[in-house]
């Protein structure tokens, strides 16, 4: 069979591609499983499945992964009907395939171990086999008029066609844009893949064709790609990604406004097809990109209006009278306020809808783990930012996944403990404030095991639940010997918390209790572009800092910092202090020692209180400098990813103002819970 | 000098594929992870063999096939397909559409290293 | 078929890049500086709407640092989606370079260089050096199919 002398060395590579490739189908699932849902056939989510399973397939046989070939042929069979029968699943089949993916995750990870391999269920095989395809639903009649030369025409599939009238229906543009390529583009950087990616990112890209050209000076290879895309960008800005003139983009229909009586299609899935009515009466699909645009002129707005206030500042300095001036700025900035909520409150998407999709990661989990679990979700009428929920639903599948296979018992012990033998895994949602949304994820499990997670660290037991939260963060551990099947060996704590805390700017906290459960708290903020923040001066250098994650400003006496000894730091003042505040002891940190730049001249005044996982620090500054709104942008560059700055903006001088995420900086300097338990 | 295209959307695949071929005298390899970079890369310059995946997002490999045989200069080009047992379908589609050859996965490296080096042998190519 | 580069000035030594990798050039009045960032990093400026970092080639090339003067410049390049700004001394002409006329460094100059420099060229009575901007800002050679 395969040759173990050539091949062998690709055995890492091969479970990461697997392990992506396996992620990939279950998304896809989903997406089949929402599209079902919706009484609509997703034939682009079925063919992605295919080809991922497909994939598998092939790369197991040939490191001779045998069950998992069986396994994902007779997957690949019944998609393919599905995929003649125009993409329609019956619900159950898509258990059914869970299922699959899940035996196909088991045997993978044996095979990573070097254990036995699982044995496959008969039945599993049995019911992958006898999987039928669902009646197709009916044609939507396309009265959707493209311009396509045949050529095109012929290259596109009816899926294709029907996605592209769909979009058309909905309000989109349907338009395709020619890239011819040749030598010197691919030199410049644009070839069919970054063009591709590029345009990708202006709009949904339905097909690309290739085409026969003549060979001219511009299509030096005798091809030309014909890009079909819906999409809401401006002509101009299609071109501009793809690199070619605006004559290469043309229309295939006009958007159209979306027809109140566009072709329903009648959903008998939905509990309840009344209330949905009533929630969409009146209601237009926005492109995200549009409101993207929307975010980034007010934006703009708000840095000029920055500016007006510094040059009203100078104007003041002078002598100058300037109170109808002020008075107007002050009208202009309320209008600016009113404009960012109106755009912020159309960027709001329903939690509830979010975590309606967890209900299928838990069917999955039960028939994996022979649990009996009930998912309760209480999500009320919140809503947040769009990009929020994007980001922080990863990391609730991943505690619901958790709780399941590590906290759950299995249904005898939970009866043997006098509990209920059905489990109870609750996710919640409230909003805190204005700004601060939190999330619950608890269960009626075993709690977190505090030994056995330190001896896994090789740490001492840890006293107190922020204390454990922080072990369990650290990269990389796993409180199981081996992965189990379910939760996999992809995200671990350390990769909910980065996006809890670091990606999101918000706040992780556990609360755990042997033999009665555990329940996880997320708080993050209901919206990313504009933040509130304030401006403070240290080491000649103005910073900003986000207001949510600051505690309080306290003034500093600076004869009553005490310093202890330091035998590390031999010579100088330790780099940490203790002061008083309201009573208790906190450390104090000057942060431009922190930031590394040397000793300070003369003694701080001011300093800001961050409060994490109950611990508190306070980072003392040279002065502050007020409240601005900011719009802070990440800092992508790797030469600019730096632990403790999360990003800049531009305060209206033109020149990046860092933002600093004193949380992280806690951790770079060491001063995590467990360091800073000394000084309490 | 022999230049061959690998075309496959795993980069596993595209790894093995160029250990398995690396005893090919002269040879130079490109990859292409998509359908459409392999009609690119063949587009701007010559080649000598392309090994073939069929299953691919955007573009399959049997579209590969049809466009690459309509093209005038392409013609001649030895297509070998590199598929996984059980394909037989889409086997005969990509015959039909003019794949020079067909490799089932798992193969060993002495039976692609086979085929490849008979063909380059064959159509007479290493420049 | 010459090719147009982009000719600046650290020290006494004169450096080029292909104008095809330059975005745009422009005066420098300081940038952000980032603490924890490579010591070779000057900080970040804004240009166009875009925080972009600079990367000192005086500190770069192991040189002693030099006031800043009204000729300072950065050249802000691009490498894949990657825009970099390189501080230099000064920058003010563009010429046009022949394939003919780059000729790899002599290998003492490649090792000094760590790598740096890619080519030499003579224009006239004096030598440029052509650089690997890709090296220069600390990129890995990126696996090119």
């Amino acid at each position: 069979m395969t040759s173990a002398g050539d091949l062998g060395d690709f055995r890492t590579s091969y479970l990461g591609e697997v392990e992506e490739l396996l992620a990939a189908a279950n998304a896809q699932l989903l997406a089949i499983d929402a599209s079902l849902r919706k009484g609509e056939s997703n034939v682009r989510a079925v063919r992605e499945l295919f080809r991922a399973l497909h994939t598998i397939k092939g790369l197991s046989a040939m490191v001779g992964v045998e069950p998992v070939v069986a396994i994902t042929h007779r997957m690949e069979s019944a998609l393919r009907a599905t995929d003649r029968a125009n993409g329609r699943l019956p619900l159950p089949a898509i258990d059914v395939l869970l299922r699959g993916v899940r035996m196909v995750e088991q045997h993978v990870s044996a095979y990573a171990d070097d254990g036995a391999p699982p044995v496959t269920p008969p039945g599993l095989l049995d019911a992958l086999d006898a999987l039928e395809p669902g009646a197709a639903p009916t044609a939507v009649t396309n009265e959707v008029a493209l311009d396509l030369e045949p050529a095109v025409a012929k290259a596109l599939a009816a899926f294709e066609l029907d996605e592209l009238a769909r979009g058309v229906r909905e309000g989109r543009r349907a338009v395709r844009v020619d890239f011819a390529p040749s030598s010197e583009r691919a030199a410049a950087g644009l070839t069919i893949t970054t063009v591709r990616e590029q345009v990708g990112g202006l709009g949904e890209i339905v097909k690309v064709v290739p085409l026969s050209v003549p060979a001219t000076a511009t299509a030096p290879g005798g091809i030309a790609f014909a890009l079909l895309l819906l999409t809401a960008a401006s002509d101009e800005a299609l071109a501009r990604a793809a690199g070619v003139g605006v004559e290469a983009v043309r229309p295939l229909a006009a958007a159209r406004a979306p027809a109140p009586e566009a072709p329903a299609v009648v959903d008998l899935l939905e509990p309840d097809p009344h209330e949905q009515d009533v929630h969409r009466r009146g209601a237009m699909r926005v492109d995200v990109g549009r409101l993207d645009e929307a975010m980034e002129s007010l934006a703009a707005l708000i840095v000029s209006r920055a500016r007006l206030g510094r040059e009203l500042a100078a104007l003041t300095a002078r002598g100058v009278d300037v109170r109808d001036l002020a008075l107007a700025l002050q009208d202009d900035s309320r209008r600016i306020r009113d404009l960012r909520s109106s755009i912020l409150r159309i960027r709001m998407v329903p939690v509830a809808e979010a975590l309606e999709r967890l209900r299928l990661v838990v069917r999955g989990l039960r028939r994996a783990s022979g649990k009996l679990v009930r998912l309760d979700l209480d999500a009320g009428q919140v809503e947040c930012d769009k990009a929020v929920a994007d980001r922080v639903f990863p990391a609730v599948v991943h505690l619901v996944r958790n709780a399941v296979d590590h906290a759950i018992e299995a249904p005898a012990e939970r009866r043997q403990r006098g509990k209920p033998e059905e489990a109870s895994v609750r996710v919640a949602c409230v909003a805190r404030s204005n700004t601060q949304l939190e999330l619950t994820v608890s269960d009626d499990g075993r709690g977190v095991d505090r030994e056995r997670v330190a001896r896994r660290a090789s740490r001492p037991v840890p006293e107190g639940d922020a204390a454990l939260l922080h072990l369990l963060c650290l990269a990389g551990l796993s409180t199981r010997a081996e992965a189990s099947t379910t939760s996999g060996r992809g995200m671990g704590m350390d990769i909910v918390r980065r996006i809890v805390v670091e990606e999101l700017g918000g706040e992780l906290l556990l609360r755990t209790e042997r033999g009665a459960g555990t329940t996880f708290t997320l708080r993050v903020p209901l919206t990313l572009a504009v933040v509130e923040a304030f401006a403070f001066e240290c080491a000649e250098q103005r910073f900003l800092v986000p207001l949510a994650t600051v505690d309080e400003i306290v003034e500093v006496d600076p004869g009553r910092v005490a310093y202890g000894p330091s035998p590390r730091s031999a010579g100088a003042r330790g780099l940490v202090g203790v002061m008083e505040r309201r009573g208790s002891a906190i450390p104090v940190v000057d942060l431009d020692a922190a930031l590394g730049f040397g000793a300070r001249r003369s003694p701080a005044l001011r300093a800001l209180v961050v409060r994490r996982d109950g611990d508190v620090i306070a980072f003392a500054v040279d002065r502050m400098l007020g409240q601005h709104e900011v719009v802070v942008r990440p800092l992508t560059d790797p030469l600019l990813k730096v632990t403790g700055v999360a990003g800049a903006a531009d305060l209206g001088d033109g020149r990046p103002t860092l933002v600093l995420d004193l949380v992280a900086l806690r951790v770079r300097l060491g001063l995590g819970p467990a360091g800073s338990r000394g000084v309490r | 000098m022999a230049e061959i295209l690998v075309v496959d959307d795993s980069k596993v695949m595209r790894e093995m594929l160029v250990a398995c071929l690396r005893r090919v005298p002269g040879a130079a390899f490109t990859q292409a992870a998509s359908g459409l970079e392999a009609i690119e890369r063949l587009s701007l310059k010559h080649f000598d063999l392309v090994l073939l995946d069929l299953n691919m997002p955007d573009i399959g490999g049997i579209e590969v096939v049809e466009f690459v045989r309509a093209q005038d200069k392409l013609r001649a080009l030895p297509v070998v397909i590199v598929t996984t047992r059980g394909d037989d379908g889409s086997r005969a589609r990509a015959l039909q559409a003019g794949a020079t050859r067909f490799v089932t996965k798992p193969f060993t490296p002495e039976a692609i290293l086979a085929e490849v080096t008979g063909l380059l042998g064959a159509s007479g190519a290493p420049r | 078929m010459s090719e147009l580069h982009v000719v600046f000035r650290v020290a006494s030594t004169e450096y080029v890049i292909p104008a095809s990798e330059v975005l745009r050039m422009e005066s420098y009045e300081g940038a952000t500086p980032v603490p924890g960032a490579p010591p070779y990093l000057a900080g970040v400026v804004q240009v166009r709407g875009r925080f972009v970092p600079v990367v000192d080639l005086r500190a770069r090339f192991g040189l002693p640092p030099a006031p800043l003067s009204i000729d300072s410049r950065i050249v802000v390049g691009q490498s894949g989606d990657r825009p970099v700004a390189l501080l230099v001394d000064s920058a003010r002409e563009v010429l046009h370079l022949s394939p003919e006329q780059l000729r790899p460094p002599p290998p003492m100059v490649v090792e000094q260089c760590a790598g740096y420099v890619s080519a030499v060229a003579r224009v006239g009575e004096r030598f440029v050096m052509l650089i690997d901007f890709r090296k220069v800002i600390g990129e890995e050679q990126r696996d090119e199919g």
